[in-house]
């Protein structure tokens, strides 16, 4: 039996971290570290668990954040109200892209996921209705409690931990399971995996949906925080290859290695972005550039890995 | 009966590797499928599987036309198989790589594992069962192709060389195996390169050249066919009976 | 007579696509390593040509070859830096090395030159030709012809040559190639440099008629992508059909869509393909 101490320990510390972190900036940074987390922890289900890697899911949380402002410019609902919507259109966006790209093999998917993703990033650009290339914009003022708009980023670091808490229980739960073996499998082989009657489609779609609903949430969060979405910051291609980073940086397949991207990821990019003045450099993106390349090169199962090495040399040096 | 294969094709562009293949198969037999090199019998063992969609001929399993079945659905019905080129889930350890078999009859953890820890000792992997597949080498790999195979809890289950490249004490221990798989009640179908492997397991040896079966009959019988000597074993056999 | 004008301009423009393309597909049909960062190449060629163009004064005579040979050193580079490290490692380092090198290019471009479109001086070649009705332009003509010329060369390189079969033995069968006495490392680097040399080549092309981004290599990638899948993994003949017929059918939706909606078209019709024929159109299963 595995002892449950250092998960209370670290539930804590996520819980008290505001208190240490007193700054505002701080607190955002946080807030942001707890949302990348979510959509890493979602993709994660697909392009880590089952090794599909999808270099698309921009469009699920596109769905998220354009549901969300949608539903206060055309309903004049508070934004979180269009939550919902988002996901239902994500879900539906999964079963019409994944069934067919499914089909495909390693880089085939990853392009066509691409190809979907931008297809639908041009498309939302080129359409008034939802905003066209000037995007949408969440109410300017809160008008209720509904609105979710608020001034400290405290409230949303908190819903934001609930949501990644909900998550990692569900992952952990995928992780143990006959779907986590199946996924795992996949990605191990699917030939193989089928031979021993893994039914590789239906699973490998029960895990996008799972990943395309938690990703649309996360988009909806994205947008109520912040209450704008364009084509580029909902739908662009830097949207998917982040989280594909964050997963990758921490550990792909791997229940913590998300939150430990996002960790490690978003904090580097928000003390570059200071340093190099702005993200309107391109500093920071050399920098992601960079970090892609000596991950994939040098630790190719990330930091998880690091980790993983790190303590059984000390148990071989043990024994 | 339990499986009948009939004038199963498949054609790879203008390669004709299985032609016209005929096949029956009765429950408990084993049945042992030698021939050359390219002969056409893993295409064969990939269309009994539902691996490969022949384009003519019917495939019969108790009963039931399986010919158009996916893979899955072959595993479901009671047939596994393992690969001539060991496909195991390098980075899982050796224990979930028998789970994920085992996952097919026991939909929750506690009893796949079970079954897997059944398996993993009745195929002699207990030393390695926590030890990332990735890590074996050739005969661990092979013995957990089997092991992965019998977790399914299969009634019949096909073998693609799955003795080939261990050397004779690894040989000896694999065909006692084989053997005990059997004694459990299932039927077995071989492919095999090395001819006493045939010799001392199987009742009933089918012989391959060009995509057709040219003999059939008792091993022992089927290696003193003309035509087989001919076409498989070529002039070298001949020359070291001589 | 538009029609006609249309399909010109549409094959005049595939044919760069195809030589571009041909440099991806030369790559992924060998080693079977799909180089996301390919349209960033073709971006840094085009960035090679506005420098070379601005600071040296030179004429595509120079640039072109100049980006050529500076492609070539880069693919080769990136060989035996990266690719060699990460070929038979997991699916996901494959991907992400060459789409961390396309970000890390890109942004360091970005980084350098702003994200301000730039464009090669009109002068370069801007005239237009007039036959049989229909007016070309100069630089689309001199690019066009040029690409066409350069894919079928490479054709004919990797099909007439020695060094051609042996590049393909390699392909074919690496262990047996190796026990023929060829080094299969240095057959790939080189395939990485001739493959980022055509897309040096065709980015240099490109700028003689197209604006100037650090983020235009984000969807001529997108239409290489297409255009490999279409014409069949490796295949150079099929990058060249189907090159041409995305020249062919861009021309003609953006004139009838609208041009906001021309690579919709494009990857709608590459959805379309992967899903009918995963193994592309001209490919074999
Ligand atoms: N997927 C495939 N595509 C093309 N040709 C194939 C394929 N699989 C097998 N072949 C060809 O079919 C023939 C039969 O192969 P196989 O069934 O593997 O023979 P065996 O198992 O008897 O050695 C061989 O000539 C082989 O090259
Ligand atoms: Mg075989």
């Amino acid at each position: 039996m595995k002892t449950r101490v250092p998960l209370v320990l670290l539930g804590l510390a996520a819980l008290g971290l505001p208190f240490v972190l007193h700054e505002v900036y701080y607190q955002r940074v946080a807030a942001l570290v707890v949302l990348a987390a979510i959509s890493a922890s979602a993709w994660n289900l697909v392009g880590g668990y089952a090794g599909q890697v999808s270099v698309g899911h921009a469009m699920f949380f596109g769905s998220g954040a354009y549901g969300a402002l949608l539903a206060y410019t055309v309903l004049g609902w508070p934004p979180i109200a269009g939550a919902p919507f988002g996901i239902a259109a994500a879900l539906l966006l999964a079963v019409v892209v994944g069934l067919p790209t499914f089909r495909l093999q390693g880089h085939y998917f990853s392009m066509a996921t691409i190809a979907a993703a931008e297809l639908i990033a041009i498309a939302v650009g080129n359409w008034k209705l939802v905003g066209g290339a000037a995007g949408l914009m969440g109410p300017a003022a809160p008008r209720s409690i509904a609105d979710l708009s608020f001034r400290s980023p405290l409230p949303y670091y908190y819903i934001f931990l609930l949501v990644l808490t909900i998550l990692l229980l569900i992952t952990a739960r995928i992780e143990r399971s006959r779907l986590g073996f199946y996924l795992r499998a996949i990605r191990g082989g699917e030939r193989a995996a089928r031979s021993l009657g893994v039914p590789a489609v239906r699973t490998k779609l029960a895990a996008l949906l799972v990943s395309a609903g938690f990703t649309a949430l996360a988009g909806s969060l994205y947008a109520v925080m912040i209450g704008f979405v364009d084509p580029e910051s909902g739908l662009g291609l830097l949207v998917s290859v982040q989280m594909v980073i964050i997963a990758a940086l921490g550990g792909a397949g791997t229940l913590w290695g998300p939150l430990i991207g996002a960790a490690t990821l978003i904090p580097l990019e928000e003390t570059t972005n200071a340093f190099f003045g702005g993200s309107g450099t391109g500093a920071t993106f050399v920098v992601y550039g960079a970090i892609i390349v000596l991950i994939s090169r040098f630790l190719p199962g990330g930091i998880a890995e690091l980790w993983q090495l790190v303590r059984s040399r000390r148990r071989l040096r043990a024994a | 009966m339990l499986l009948e294969a009939s004038g199963i094709v498949k054609q790879f562009g203008s390669l004709r590797a299985v032609d016209g293949a005929c096949l029956a198969i009765d429950r408990g037999e084993v049945v042992g499928l030698i021939g050359p090199n390219g002969a056409g019998k893993s295409t064969f063992f990939n269309c009994l599987a539902g691996e490969v969609r022949p384009e003519a001929g019917r495939i019969i399993y108790k009963g039931a036309d399986i010919t158009a079945l996916s893979p899955e659905a072959h595993a479901r019905r009671g047939i596994a198989r393992t690969w001539q080129v060991p496909a195991v889930f390098a980075e899982m350890p050796v224990r979930d790589n028998v789970m994920v078999g085992a996952f097919l009859r026991h939909h929750h953890a506690p009893a796949a594992r079970r079954k897997a820890e059944e398996v993993i000792a009745f195929t002699g992997l207990a030393q390695q069962a926590g030890a990332p597949a990735g890590s074996l080498g050739t005969l661990g790999r092979k013995r957990l192709e089997i092991a992965r195979a019998l977790a399914t809890e299969p009634e019949l289950v096909l073998l693609d060389e799955a003795l080939a490249g261990l050397n004779p004490t690894e040989t000896a221990a694999a065909i006692e195996l084989v053997r005990s798989i059997h004694a459990a009640g299932i039927t077995l179908v071989i492919v095999e390169h090395v001819m006493a492997v045939i010799l001392s397991l199987a009742q009933r040896a089918v012989v391959f050249h060009q995509g057709k079966v040219i003999a059939a009959g008792p091993p022992a019988a089927v290696i003193e066919d003309e035509a087989v000597i001919e076409a498989y074993l070529g002039a070298r056999f001949r020359r070291r009976s001589a | 007579m538009i029609l006609v004008q249309l399909v010109a301009d549409g094959l005049l423009l595939g044919a760069v696509y195809a030589l571009l393309s041909s440099g991806l597909t030369l790559i992924w049909g060998m080693m079977n390593v799909v180089n996301f960062a390919h349209g960033d190449f073709v971006m840094l060629a085009m960035y090679i040509a506005f420098v070379a163009v601005t600071f040296l004064h030179v004429g595509p005579a120079v640039f072109v070859p100049l980006a050529a040979l500076m492609l070539f050193g880069l693919g080769v580079g990136v060989y035996f830096a990266l690719i060699r490290h990460v070929m038979r490692g997991p699916m996901l380092a494959q991907i992400l090395s060459t789409f961390g090198l396309g970000i890390l290019l890109r942004y360091m471009v970005f980084w350098v030159f702003s994200a301000n479109f730039v464009s090669l001086p009109n002068r370069m070649a801007g005239g237009v030709l007039a036959i049989a009705g229909l007016r070309l332009q100069d630089s689309r003509l001199l690019a066009g012809l040029m690409a066409l010329l350069l894919t079928v060369g490479l054709h004919l390189m990797l099909t007439r040559t020695a060094f051609g079969s042996r590049l393909l033995a390699v392909a074919e069968d690496r262990t047996a190639a190796m026990l023929v006495g060829i080094r299969p490392d240095a057959m790939q680097a080189l395939a990485w440099g001739i493959g980022a040399a055509c897309a040096g080549v065709a980015g240099a092309l490109i700028a003689l008629f197209f604006y100037i981004s650090p983020l235009v290599g984000d969807s001529l990638v997108l239409i290489a992508f297409v255009t490999v899948c279409l014409g069949g993994f490796g295949s150079i003949p099929g990058a060249l059909v189907a090159g041409l017929a995305i020249g062919v059918i861009e021309s003609l939706s953006a004139w009838f869509i609208g041009a906001a909606w021309q690579d919709v078209v494009v990857f709608a019709l590459f959805l379309l393909a992967l899903w009918l024929r995963p193994q592309g159109l001209m490919g074999k299963a």
